[in-house]
């Protein structure tokens, strides 16, 4: 039963309409030949004025279009363009000319420089913190008393050259 | 609908009128059909198509040809009927011979008894249907689209196309 409502659903539709490709088609042929059912089902279906043929016969269904619908369309626009004038066309050339970028590519540019930026400062915060470490460390090796301007004065800034000499 | 080279439409959205006019014949016949058959009205299907007609003449500057210009005909008509047909719900059957309109020509009898039966059932059949259902309808039967190309014009998924096609024809 379950396997005749899908062949049913595929009458109604994609079957009728031709939109199945050749596997489906005969797999739907051949369930045609085995259940009587689904067979009386599809004749219904074929025969029922009440449902479209596929596709109609477009020359009755399809009407004439309206004369007047041309030249109401042709009014329109000659109106518009009148409406307009020179100075709405003089606007409309220069904003040929400019550059308009869309929203969506200006957000997503935005952001991409703000990642680059924050990254950018992080890493030279980054950087600065290493020196100021490393400075502090070459200090220490001075010896106890730090201090460079004793260094200077006499050449023996280090317990290391106090050992030597 | 009929082709429409891609140098007329360059013309046409340049402002040229006799290129525009070439573009109205070859999907005229499209926009007013699926206009009348959705809103179901000669006078609002009149107004849709008008409309239509001004939105393709003002953003065919803007078409970039990513997609096929029947596509986005079919897309521009196909939405601006539905949402005037839920706007202004006043569809009435259109008279068979305003239907038929002024190029008709039916000479035998018989045929016309017979285009007047099959036009009368497909208007009480479409009358029934509500406009989303409508319009895939007339996309399939009347102006004879794929289900791949109804999807795109509705802006829908394929299976919608089909279930909505389904329960149509289950009324």
């Amino acid at each position: 039963m379950k396997k005749c409502d899908y062949f049913k659903d595929l009458i109604l539709t994609d079957y009728i309409d031709g939109e199945v490709d050749k596997n489906l088609g005969q797999s739907v042929e051949s369930h045609l030949l085995d259940c009587s059912d689904c067979r009386a089902f599809f004749k219904e279906v074929k025969d029922n004025t009440a449902i479209f043929p596929v596709p109609c016969s477009a020359n009755v269904l399809r009407q004439q279009v309206p004369a007047v619908l041309w030249d109401t369309i042709k009014q329109s626009i000659e109106h518009k363009n009148q409406a307009a004038g020179p100075l709405a066309d003089f606007i409309a050339h220069l904003k040929g000319l400019a550059f308009f970028p869309r929203m969506v590519p200006v957000l997503a540019s935005l952001i991409v420089m703000l990642l680059a930026g924050s990254v950018a400062f992080n890493t030279i915060q980054i950087q600065q913190t290493r020196d100021k470490d490393q400075g502090e460390y070459l200090v220490s090796l001075l010896g106890p008393t730090g201090s460079l301007a004793r260094v200077d004065n006499n050449g023996l800034g280090t317990s290391l050259e106090h050992y030597f000499l | 609908m009929e082709d429409i080279a891609k140098e007329t439409l360059i013309r046409a959205s340049q402002g040229d009128m006799q290129a525009f006019e070439d573009v109205y014949k070859a999907s005229s016949s499209f926009v007013y059909n699926v206009a009348l058959r959705v809103v179901n009205n000669r006078e609002d299907a009149l107004e849709v198509a008008q409309e239509v007609f001004m939105i393709i003449h003002d953003k065919l500057k803007s078409f970039r040809f990513e997609s096929s210009f029947k596509t986005w005909v079919y897309r521009i008509t196909a939405n601006y009927a539905i949402n005037f047909a839920k706007k202004f719900s006043r569809s009435k059957t259109v008279p068979y011979e305003d239907a038929l309109g002024e190029g008709a020509i039916v000479n035998e009898a018989q045929t016309r008894m017979d285009q007047e039966h099959q036009s009368q059932l497909i208007e009480n059949l479409l009358a029934e249907l509500n406009c989303d259902q409508r319009a895939c309808v007339v996309l399939r039967n009347i102006q004879g689209l794929s289900y791949q190309e109804i999807a795109q014009a509705l802006n829908i998924n394929i299976n919608t196309v089909r279930s909505r096609l389904k329960r149509s024809r289950e009324k």
